[in-house]
Parts: structure tokens; C-alpha cells; sequence
């Protein structure tokens, strides 16, 4: 069966490279620009699991992350948290808020995979 | 540590509360009592507890800042002598009663005197009396209002440096790790071995950003720390790879123990990778051409793993040794030396262990290489046996260090 990932991030360059890794290992990608589009994917697509930035204009990440959480619809799909900015305690913010898990940008590839494999399926 | 009066008012026990342990007899609360208030001033507000916590000497300027009535409260607990925000936060932040509490905590008070919202550092150092038993307890408080207010905005400004550069780096990184691992196709060995250096200098690039941030996020005194759990073999083979180019450059190999099995750690990630590099980056810098340095994970008693990064190369003076973990501290000279560096690399090693409730240890002779050591929570131990092992773990090496006192030490960038 294949799995989707979704991707809400700003940059482009890193939703490609992001996309590329992540259909290396067989996972299907769709992506979102910002928090709004993000939330809107999040209920059209239904993918199995949510890689999430947090410096977005708009609504940030940490917003997308509790209407993504708010909503019945949504709040079942794991997301991981991934930014490039240092967040005080932001493992513990990101996992408190009902996030799956936090990964700091830039990555490796081999643990971005390790970690979608790790948290996928997991949805309640 | 020569101790005048000024010492006890002053700054030697904020900045190096572990070298620092004040006598009783010391005279330092003189100097303090021309000080009016704590608040604001270039005097720090004093309290000398005894074992039980009584206060045995009290400046007025803690008075002040404590809002107890003036000399009233001698002999009586801190907790008996006032309900104060000060006191409440104090009371809060160390255990009572403990022999040999030693630490900073900041403080924030949301209105203190009338004044707003301050920020007052608060400094433990335990005192012993000449001859060498526990005599209680010192507590500094020092307000740091406009320290911290400072801090806060270089750290903004070092978090938004750090995103607009790490965004583009992780397009290249990911981009190039796709081709290096030829998930994009083959490649001739020279594009392999090309594109594989570049690789190696992005590693090195993000280790550089990371260290920038760290100038702010770490400075800020009291290091918070972000738990998770991770794989800490996987992230000593990244560091290494980091520093490879680096390495090959002078003709260092790297010894990395192939320890079998996962190694799930608790630990601030991000942080550790920072110490971590560090400390390869320091042995690297240190090594002769063609030493070796050799990287170990040891799991040790009580649950905990030892790392330790171990160089042959040239070594550090004795007396260098206390020093070496002093914000910006080189050996040499900065204008003549050719090892380069900030001075900041083991002030940072030594902040973000002690964050974890460990000390680094250090083993190095002129001429014989340095060995530094640290020890972090195995992942799988029942929570309360990790955390009294990691205070268990944190007074032995506190006692090793008063021990041995400035002989362990290795200073370096």
C-alpha cells in the first residue's frame, strides 16, 4: 500500500529535496506552502504522516500544529516537527503539543527516513 | 583561591563557582554592607547558611532584596525569615539542606520591590571551615536584569541568522547526500569522490552554524536542555564525518569503537552533537600529523554511557589545566597562535555537560595527547534510578574535582 507523506514548508528547495528522499524510499509526497494550505491538504489528502516547519508567514508551525490537532479529522496523523530555528525546549514543546516527534534542519536523509518509518502508522 | 574581601562581593564565584569555596572566617561581608540595595547595584546580595540552613551572616543588601526585617532573621531558616517573591523563587530552586549544593539558577521575579519584572542570578557555593569540613552553604544573588534582556535579544537575532543559513544548507546537503548515495544514478569515481568532499564541507559548514547559534543559545547562563532519545553511535559517525576532511588534511584517522548494537541515550541532542564536535574538533586541531583519534561509547555502572574523545597529540600544561574551560581561554597566545579558535569550545563542552547533570573529565600531559570524558543517561533505565544516578554521578565528580583541583583540566579551543 502506499504511504503519503505530507509536507507543509515555505521553501521550495526544500520541499523538492525533501520530496526526493522521501520517494527514494517509496513514500508518495504531497506538499503545502503554508499553515492554511497545510491544514486544508492535511483533511483533503489524508496522508499518513505530516513533516512540519515552523517559521512560515502566515500562520506559523506551532499554529498549523494545534488546528492540525484540533480537528477530529486531523488530529489522528502523526507530525513531525522539523526546523531550521533554535526553539527553547522545542523537542519538549513540539511533543507536548501532540506532535509525534522534532528534527532540526539541515537533516540526513538516512534519519529523516528512519524516523517517517518509525512514526508511520502510528496514528491513533 | 585567594580569597580578599572583594572576592566574596565580587564576580569570581558567578563566573567559576566550582573553583571558588569560601571559608566562614572570610571578611567579604564588609565590602557588601556599604551596598544599599542588591537591586540594581554593583554589589551582590549575600546569605552564609550553616548545615541545618540557619543564616548565619546576612548582607543588608540581601536583607533588602529578600524583604526580611534587618537582622532578625540570624539563626532562623531562610523559609522561617520571609514570604518574600525572592525568597519563595530561592527556596524553590536548590534543595534545602543538602551538604555540598553547588550551582546557578536564574531567577525571574515578575515584581520585585515595586521595580517590575527582574532577573537576578542566584549563585550556591558550599563553604568549608580551615579545616577542610563543611561549614553550609553561600548564596549570591546578583541582579542580571539587563544582561538577560541582552541575551534574549542576541539570541533572536542568532536564531534568525541561523535559519536564513541553514535553509539553503539543507537543500544542498540533502541534494548532495541523493548523489553521493547514488539515489540519482551512477556516478564515475571521480564525480563520487568529488561530490563526497562536498558533502564533507557542508558538514562541516552546518557544524560552523551550529556553533554561531551556540554563542547565544548557550551564553545565556542557565542552558536549558530539550530531552529526547537517540541513537548515539549513529551520532558520533556523524560528527566524525564532519571533521574528516579535516582530518585527512593533516593525516589524523579517526578510531571510532564499533560498538555492537543500538545505544539509545537521554540526552539534549542537539546539544551533545555540539559538545561532541567540540571535542573532535579539538583533538583533531591538537593531533600531530598522523595521530589517531580514537572515539569510545562505554556503557559504565548505573545505567550511564562514558564517551570519550582521546587524541595523542600535543598535549596541555598542568597548570593551564583549571583554566581551560574559562570562556575564551587559549594556551597560546591568540595574535601568534596557529591553532585558531574562538577560546569558546570548552566553555561550551563544559556548559551543556553540566546542563546534563555530568562533569567532563580530563586526562592530559605536555607532549602525551588529552583525553576528555563525559557520561550521559542510557535510554532504557527506570526513570527513577536514571535520576539518582545522574546526581550520584554528578557529586563524585565534584568531589573528583576538588580532589585533584586544577590538575585534571586541559584548555584548548
Amino acid at each position: 500500500m502506499e504511504r503519503t507523506v505530507l509536507i507543509i514548508e515555505d521553501e521550495k528547495l526544500i520541499i523538492v529535496s525533501t520530496q526526493m528522499v522521501l520517494e527514494a524510499a517509496g513514500f508518495r509526497v504531497e506538499a503545502a506552502v503554508n499553515g492554511d494550505e497545510g491544514v486544508q491538504k492535511a483533511r483533503s489528502a489524508r496522508p499518513d504522516l505530516i513533516l512540519l516547519d515552523i517559521m512560515m508567514p502566515g500562520i506559523d508551525g506551532w499554529e498549523t500544529l494545534t488546528r492540525l490537532k484540533r480537528d477530529p479529522e486531523t488530529s489522528g496523523i502523526p507530525v513531525i516537527v522539523f526546523t531550521a530555528r533554535e526553539h527553547s525546549r522545542g523537542h519538549q514543546k513540539s511533543t507536548e503539543m501532540g506532535a509525534a516527534d522534532y528534527f532540526r534542519k539541515p537533516f540526513e536523509p538516512d534519519e529523516l527516513i528512519e524516523l517517517v518509518e518509525k512514526h508511520i502508522g502510528q496514528g491513533v | 583561591m585567594d580569597h580578599t574581601p572583594t572576592d566574596v562581593a565580587g564576580s569570581d564565584l558567578a563566573e567559576a563557582p566550582q573553583g571558588a569555596v569560601p571559608s566562614l572566617t572570610d571578611a567579604g561581608l564588609s565590602t557588601s554592607r556599604t551596598a544599599s540595595s542588591g537591586v540594581g547595584s554593583m554589589f551582590d546580595a549575600v546569605i552564609l547558611l550553616d548545615e541545618q540552613d540557619r543564616v548565619v551572616r546576612i548582607n543588608p543588601a540581601a536583607e533588602e532584596l529578600c524583604e526580611l526585617r534587618p537582622l532578625a532573621s540570624h539563626g532562623h531558616r531562610l523559609d522561617e525569615c520571609g514570604e518574600g517573591a525572592v525568597v519563595r523563587a530561592v527556596l524553590g530552586s536548590f534543595p534545602m539542606a543538602t551538604p555540598d549544593r553547588q550551582g546557578q539558577r536564574t531567577i525571574e521575579v515578575a515584581d520585585l520591590l515595586g521595580m517590575g519584572s527582574r532577573v537576578l542570578r542566584l549563585t550556591l557555593a558550599p563553604m568549608r571551615l580551615p579545616n577542610g569540613s563543611s561549614a553550609g552553604t553561600k548564596l549570591t544573588l546578583r541582579d542580571v536584569t539587563s544582561e538577560h534582556r541582552a541575551d534574549e535579544l542576541r539570541n533572536r537575532y542568532l536564531s534568525i541568522v541561523a535559519h536564513e543559513l541553514r535553509t539553503p544548507l539543507t537543500g544542498i546537503k540533502t541534494f548532495v547526500t541523493l548523489l553521493v548515495k547514488r539515489a540519482l544514478g551512477p556516478l564515475s569515481e571521480p564525480q563520487g569522490e568529488v561530490l563526497g568532499s562536498v558533502r564533507e564541507q557542508v558538514l562541516r559548514l552546518e557544524h560552523q552554524i551550529d556553533k554561531l547559534v551556540h554563542l547565544g543559545t548557550l551564553d545565556a547562563r542557565d542552558a536549558t536542555t530539550d530531552v529526547s532519545q537517540f541513537e548515539l553511535p549513529a551520532m558520533v559517525s556523524m560528527v566524525v564525518a564532519a571533521f574528516q576532511a579535516i582530518a585527512m588534511e593533516r593525516r589524523v584517522a579517526f578510531d571510532v569503537d564499533p560498538t555492537p548494537g543500538p545505544l539509545l541515550v537521554r540526552a539534549d541532542r542537539a546539544q551533545i552533537r555540539r559538545a561532541l564536535g567540540a571535542l573532535v574538533e579539538n583533538a583533531v586541531k591538537f593531533s600531530r600529523d598522523g595521530g589517531v583519534v580514537t572515539l569510545r561509547t562505554t556503557p559504565v555502572e548505573g545505567g550511564l554511557v562514558e564517551i570519550s574523545v582521546c587524541d595523542q597529540g600535543i598535549g596541555i600544561d598542568p597548570r593551564y589545566h583549571a583554566r581551560i574551560f574559562e570562556r575564551f581561554f587559549q594556551v597560546e597566545d591568540p595574535l601568534t597562535r596557529h591553532h585558531g579558535g574562538s577560546g569558546l569550545g570548552l566553555f561550551f563542552v563544559r556548559q551543556i555537560v553540566e546542563s546534563h547533570g555530568s562533569v567532563v573529565s580530563v586526562d592530559s600531559e605536555v607532549g602525551r595527547g588529552a583525553r576528555f570524558s563525559f557520561r550521559l543517561p542510557i535510554a532504557d533505565t527506570p526513570e527513577s534510578s536514571r535520576i539518582a544516578v545522574a546526581v550520584d554521578s554528578m557529586q563524585t565528580g565534584i568531589g573528583r574535582d576538588r580532589e585533584t583541583d586544577r590538575g585534571v583540566r586541559r584548555g584548548s579551543d
